[in-house]
């Protein structure tokens, strides 16, 4: 909503702030600190930077005093407005353990009414996009939500640039055109400003301005059309997705890797990256703790780590083009937009001056190649929610464990009592985050789906899951769940059905055999093949000799290594069917264990004749918040947490079993 | 066991399934069927190799020696796996101990008699010499991937 243009006088900005004041809210803009513009609170006018102007560079940053009475010279701040809608710090539960009971509940404190004043162009689009990353999926953030939703946006368009600035380049500026709540242009008498909402509308009803002077009206215009014309269009935006896509092996990222500390300094100046971590604290005895989110980066080294010591993008190199490809290319899979508003920010705070613009230049020149594209678009809307049960992301359900099967000598198995009707509506495939007060949540594939509760298996391999495997029966624990996207067993139906499980991959797996053998004439021919390291570590062993014992189906075994007692198999799994007569034509695949191992099944299956859409996977990735809002899980385009865990390997492409992905 | 009879078993295994008849027929007039009870050692690590199998039911475990433990089982082969592939070799000595787990059977080839054989049968050697490499080469495969020990249990972030 776009009413007529006033004019405020600079001697009446008091009066704005007086009306944001009277709606209740905090006013934020910006103010000069330790040398640098940054957001902050501010109490009047008097504290916004008048007379001041930045000049950035690729790793600088300088303030420069002007003398001049204008407020809104110093084009961007240090920092964006990402800090007060989705913050460093936000407390995500409070949990407590009295003996074997354990509570957990969810904290989201009322989001603060706050005005932001001076938003620029490139960062109202930064707001949009961040938005829409945090909301995205079957599962919004709900704190971000709140935060966004109540705040107010005074927009202050550009009347000065850096050499930093590309937003023209991006789309996002430097005129505002929407998505504030009122617009406006700073002239040294005052400010040329319009509503961009109804309550900017109603707020600038109330302050009684006169109408803008129609040459004040065209000052203000060429002022910003200046600002254009001084930034130029610095990158080649045309196509840059595909671009990206065919450069994943440039051998630029090896060089800029030299360059990178990987300090994450461009991440956290970021506008749009949205990454975040969980801290956990508690009590020294562990009755009472409390779970905060806070801010991480893809350039951390820990943040593609999973159990085994696994890391997924252990190089500077694989952390960067993960930033780079997921701003300007995967981010339009999944968001429909790019990441990047072109602000520059990670250019002038780069602390050794790597210049984004002058990398994609190099990476994915516009005369490069656009293909082949490694991996296929995103699942489309009506295919990836089909197993999804949509759940509130703070909803903590207590569970009871009422018995424990050891399965090795590090896995058990936990069955939980429960009458919850979302995680009884578990989908195989589909897993929960196990959370214990004072300890991080592992993410749990769900191994059993019973009419009264679900079963767990859970291999002790850090301090979360030995605590979980250590639990007896009374104990609880909380559930978070079910989360992600299970295997697709209608598209079993009416084929064969092979099932190939190594070690505790067989965990995910074991409700697709329970669920086919509940409906086994639906079913053709039914295969299932089991690896596992040792004859010790095979799982569910007295389940699977009596589903050996049927006739309905067929089971073969194999382990990586015996001592002569074991009288079975011994090689790797693939050996159990790659000179197996039966018809890939008919089958579906359903898959899980290492990754490398996957692998190789899967090129033995295609090998076979098995086709690659139907040849169905559960990929490990570090799924911190299972929503898809944390960012750890991201391989390509996808979410692991949210968009999978189950894929296929047509879905995956070429970016399964991708080093550094 | 006639010849005809032994290439029928050849011509089930999927090493020899596709072998040309006159590839097949030669070789099944080097072979001989066994009845290999369990227990049975049909080769030893270390010592001269003196013939080839192909299995046709079964299962022979190879092992290895290690010293101060148990011989410790690598490798199982079934239908149409080989074992003693290295009586072709020049020096034949082989790598690992064979022995029959459950009662198995096999097609088997006195090294000598099929080292000549191959001298004198190009095409004899082409073929059987490609299906030799196709099932060392899967061994070896399975071999860098058991080196991976991928199953092994490692820490976890939680």
């Amino acid at each position: 909503m776009t009413g007529a243009t006033c004019f405020l006088p600079r001697a009446d900005l008091d009066r704005l702030f007086a009306a944001l004041r009277a709606d209740d809210r905090t006013i934020l803009g910006p103010a000069v600190s330790d040398g640098a513009v940054i957001y902050d609170e501010v109490a009047s006018p008097a504290e916004l930077p008048t007379g001041w102007e930045s000049d950035t560079e690729p790793g600088s940053y300088r303030l420069r005093e002007t003398g001049s009475s204008r407020a809104f010279d110093y084009v961007l701040p240090v920092t964006s407005w990402k800090r007060y809608t989705h913050p460093a710090f936000v407390p995500l539960t409070r949990a407590r353990r009295d003996g074997s009971q354990v509570e957990v509940e969810a904290v989201l404190d009322p989001p603060p009414r706050l005005a932001f004043v001076g938003v620029r162009a490139c960062e109202i689009a930064a707001l949009d996009i961040q938005e829409r990353a945090m909301r995205a999926g079957p599962i919004g953030d709900a704190d971000h939500a709140g935060r966004r939703d109540a705040a107010l946006v005074v927009a202050m368009e550009c009347a000065a640039a850096t050499s930093t600035c590309f937003c023209t380049s991006m789309g996002t500026g430097p005129e505002v055109r929407q998505g504030a709540d009122l617009i406006a242009s700073e002239l040294d008498e005052g400010f040329v400003i319009r509503s961009g909402s109804a309550t900017g509308a109603a707020m600038l009803a109330g302050l009684d301005l006169e109408p803008a002077d129609p040459a004040q009206v065209e000052r203000a215009a060429a002022q910003v059309a200046a600002v254009r014309t001084r930034i130029g269009d610095p990158v080649a935006v045309e196509g840059l997705p595909e671009r990206l896509r065919a450069a994943l092996d440039s051998p630029r990222w090896e060089q800029v890797a030299e360059r990178c500390l990987a300090c994450a300094n461009c991440t956290l100046v970021c506008p749009t990256c949205f990454c975040t971590s969980v801290g956990v604290a508690s009590d020294l005895d562990g009755q009472e703790a409390t779970t905060e989110r806070h801010w991480d980066s893809c350039f951390s080294l820990g943040f593609g780590r999973v159990a085994g010591d696994a890391n997924f993008r252990p190089k500077v190199k694989d952390r960067y083009r993960q930033w780079l490809t997921h701003k300007f290319s995967t981010w339009f899979d999944q968001f429909g937009s790019s990441g990047c508003v072109g602000c520059g920010r990670c250019v002038a705070w780069c602390p050794v001056g790597i210049d984004v613009r002058e990398e994609l230049a190099a990476i994915a020149p516009v005369e490069g190649p656009r293909g082949p594209i490694p991996w296929p678009p995103a699942p489309d809307a009506g295919h990836a929610p089909a197993a999804l049960t949509v759940v509130a992301p703070a909803r903590h359900v207590t569970t009871s464990v009422v018995a424990v099967t050891q399965e090795t000598a590090d896995t058990a198995t936990l069955r939980l009592a429960t009458s919850d009707a979302a995680l009884l509506a578990a989908r195989p495939g589909q897993f929960v985050m196990v959370e214990l007060p004072a300890f991080a949540a592992p993410p749990i594939s769900i191994s059993g789906i019973r009419p009264d509760g679900l079963d767990l298996t859970i291999r002790s391999a850090g301090p979360a899951t030995a605590a979980i495997v250590a639990l007896g029966p009374g104990a609880q624990v909380a559930l978070r769940g079910p989360l992600g996207r299970g295997w697709p067993l209608e598209s079993a139906a009416g084929r064969d059905v092979v099932i190939v499980a190594g070690g505790v991959g067989l965990a995910p797996l074991r409700p697709v055999i329970e669920a086919v053998l509940a409906d086994r004439a639906r079913y053709g021919a039914v295969r299932l093949y089991l690896g596992a390291r040792t004859p010790g570590d095979r799982l569910f062993a007295a389940e699977v000799a009596a589903l050996a014992g049927r006739s309905d189906l067929e089971v073969a075994e194999i382990v990586d290594r015996a001592g002569p007692e074991w009288l079975g198999q011994v090689g790797i799994v693939t050996h159990l069917f790659d000179h197996a007569t039966w018809n890939g034509d008919r089958v579906t695949a359903f898959v899980c264990g290492p990754e490398r191992m996957m692998q190789a099944t899967a090129a033995a299956l295609t090998g076979r004749g098995v086709d690659p859409a139907a040849i169905w996977l559960t990929l490990e990735r570090n799924m911190a918040c299972g929503v898809g809002t944390c960012g750890h899980c991201q391989l390509g385009p996808f979410f692991v947490c949210r968009d999978g865990p189950v894929f296929s390997i047509a879905e995956l492409g070429t970016a399964f079993g991708r080093e550094g992905l | 066991m006639t010849t005809h009879d032994v290439m029928a078993l050849l011509q089930g295994t999927w090493f020899a399934a596709d072998l040309g008849p006159r590839a097949l027929g030669h070789l099944a007039a080097l072979g001989r069927f066994e009845e290999i009870p369990a227990g049975t050692v049909v080769v030893r690590e270390g010592l001269r190799c003196d013939s080839l199998g192909v299995v046709i039911s079964g299962r022979i475990a190879l092992r290895l020696a290690v010293p101060g433990s148990p011989d410790r089982t690598i490798l199982t082969v079934h239908d149409g796996d080989v074992f003693g592939w290295s009586a072709v070799l020049p020096r034949p000595v082989a790598t690992s101990t064979g022995v029959a787990v459950v009662p198995s059977s096999a097609i088997t080839f006195d090294g000598p008699a099929l080292r000549a054989g191959l001298a004198a049968d190009c095409e004899l050697a082409s073929a059987l010499f490609e299906r030799l490499l196709v099932s060392v080469s899967r061994r070896l495969i399975a071999t860098r991937v058991q080196l991976l020990d991928l199953y092994q249990a490692g820490a976890a972030p939680w």
